[in-house]
């Protein structure tokens, strides 16, 4: 079954073009990666997925919905992490992950969530103290304390330590062990080799190839899938 | 509803831990009943002005740095709805000058030996109407003024002559002539009209309709500026 289909999906803003026909899918319990340089359609096409934005043209169905007309009634099935988004200075983290967990028809334990994400010595915290790796931890964790069945995480581990990266792929496959559809958006090449089944590479608001890591790798000749992105991504310029 | 509890809970525990909120909307009214040796005449008009300078002095730049850091856009990712955060505000902005309002008038009663206000239900639906009027024309300060800080400024310069304006800070019958003038046309004025006339014990109808009046426009004209991002 696939949890997301997305079908010449086209969107612009003003006269920049972010979108120009991508087309995926990601089957249930996939881990699927988005790779592509800074401007590629990425967050835009994140945004689409999670209802966020209307596309101007194509389609857009997850778990069978379209997020632009039933984003509500979708957003209780998924979970997003957003880049660079953030939180009142002034809430305690788990007064964050109880408000969030509150939102939800069918939430998980959200003192669970907390110790899960190792984040109960920080419970009494607030988030403007919180480092940059605690803070991407929280957002984190409130991604997943409505207990979804989709995951879209952009910009997964940027700001974290190694340590934190390490322990935030272990939380990852948990996700992907308990059968959790999750996207996910990155460009550290190292990340989505270890985490994702398949990955899009998009470049210039097109989808250049999907495949296994293996198979971009095969595809284009090269040795690691750094060297297979940049040979597809010049190819297509 | 079991969402919308959580977010105005959260909302409040937060203005409750806000300095300024703090000052302005507890504090410093008791200060200025203090000074005036515990005139209960100066009452009602510091009940508006603690309305306002929640309404119109803290929330346009608080809706604005919520916008900025993305925290609404993050919000709007979860089930709940976007105009749900906004009513929260409001109900958090209302409690949190009830809080303020019900000390006042308590320690004007209790330590001052004023009278009791004549008409409490029909005080308690003018400050309700107060209140939520400044936070409707707080909102449409957050829609014009698209960063935080640009917003917060235009909300202190709208809030701080509104409130010596209108009779809330000062009564206007000290002011010279001109600035009475400016003052019969600030939509504040007719708040603390309606909160004067509930303290006196008098019943009019006027002031409460010109203040529902307020509150469906500066709606309409927020709701039709206001940007999510």
């Amino acid at each position: 079954m696939e949890a997301i289909e997305v079908t010449d999906l086209r969107k612009s803003y003003g006269d920049t073009l972010a979108v120009d026909g991508v087309t995926f899918t990601v089957r249930a319990g996939e881990t699927f990666g988005i790779i592509g340089h800074n401007g590629a359609g990425k967050t835009t096409t994140v945004e689409c997925l999670i209802g966020l934005r209307r596309a101007d043209a194509g389609s857009v169905r997850v778990l069978g919905e379209d997020p632009a007309r039933r984003r509500r009634a979708l957003a209780h099935r998924l979970g997003v992490q957003l880049q660079d988004s953030s939180l009142p200075e002034r809430i305690k983290v788990a007064e964050a992950l109880r408000m969030f967990g509150a939102f939800y028809s069918d939430a998980a334990d959200w003192r669970r969530v907390m110790e899960r994400w190792g984040l109960r010595p920080l419970a009494r915290k607030a988030f403007g103290d919180l480092s940059g790796g605690q803070k991407q931890r929280l957002m984190l964790a409130l991604a997943l304390v409505g207990d979804p069945e989709v995951v879209v995480l952009d910009e997964l581990t940027t700001g974290l330590d190694p340590i934190a990266r390490r322990e935030t792929w272990r939380l990852i496959g948990d996700l992907k062990a308990a059968g959790t559809t999750v996207v996910l958006v990155s460009h550290y090449f190292d990340e989505i080799e270890a985490l994702c089944d398949r990955v899009a590479v998009l470049a210039r608001g097109r989808v250049v190839a999907t495949g296994t890591a293996g198979e971009l790798v095969a595809r284009t000749g090269t040795a690691s899938l750094e060297e297979a992105y940049l040979a597809l991504e010049g190819a297509d310029r | 509803m079991r969402a919308f509890t959580a977010l105005a809970a959260a909302e409040l525990r937060l203005l409750a831990r806000d300095p300024a909120s703090l000052f302005f909307m507890v504090a410093f009214p008791l200060m200025l009943l203090v000074l005036k040796r515990g005139d209960s005449g100066a009452v009602p008009g510091y009940l508006a002005m603690i309305a306002a300078i929640g309404g119109m002095g803290a929330l346009p730049g608080l809706l604005a740095s919520y916008r900025e850091r993305k925290v609404l856009k993050r919000l709007a990712t979860t089930p709940i709805s976007p105009v749900l955060l906004l009513g929260a505000q409001l109900v958090a902005q209302i409690a949190a000058g009830l809080a303020g309002s019900v000390l006042l008038v308590v320690v004007t009663i209790t330590v001052f030996g004023a009278e009791p206000p004549g008409n409490v239900v029909l005080l308690a639906a003018a400050f309700l109407l107060c209140s939520v009027m400044v936070c409707a024309l707080g909102f449409v300060i957050a829609a014009v003024v698209r960063n935080t800080r640009g917003a917060s400024l235009i909300g202190m310069l709208v809030m701080f002559p509104m409130i010596f304006l209108s009779g809330a800070a000062v009564p206007r019958k000290a002011l010279p002539g001109s600035l009475r003038q400016i003052g019969d046309v600030l939509p504040l004025t007719p708040a603390v009209e309606a909160l004067g006339n509930a303290w006196s014990g008098t019943a009019a109808v006027f002031p409460l309709l010109i203040l529902a009046g307020i509150i469906v426009a500066a709606t309409a004209a927020g709701a039709a500026l206001f940007r999510w991002e």
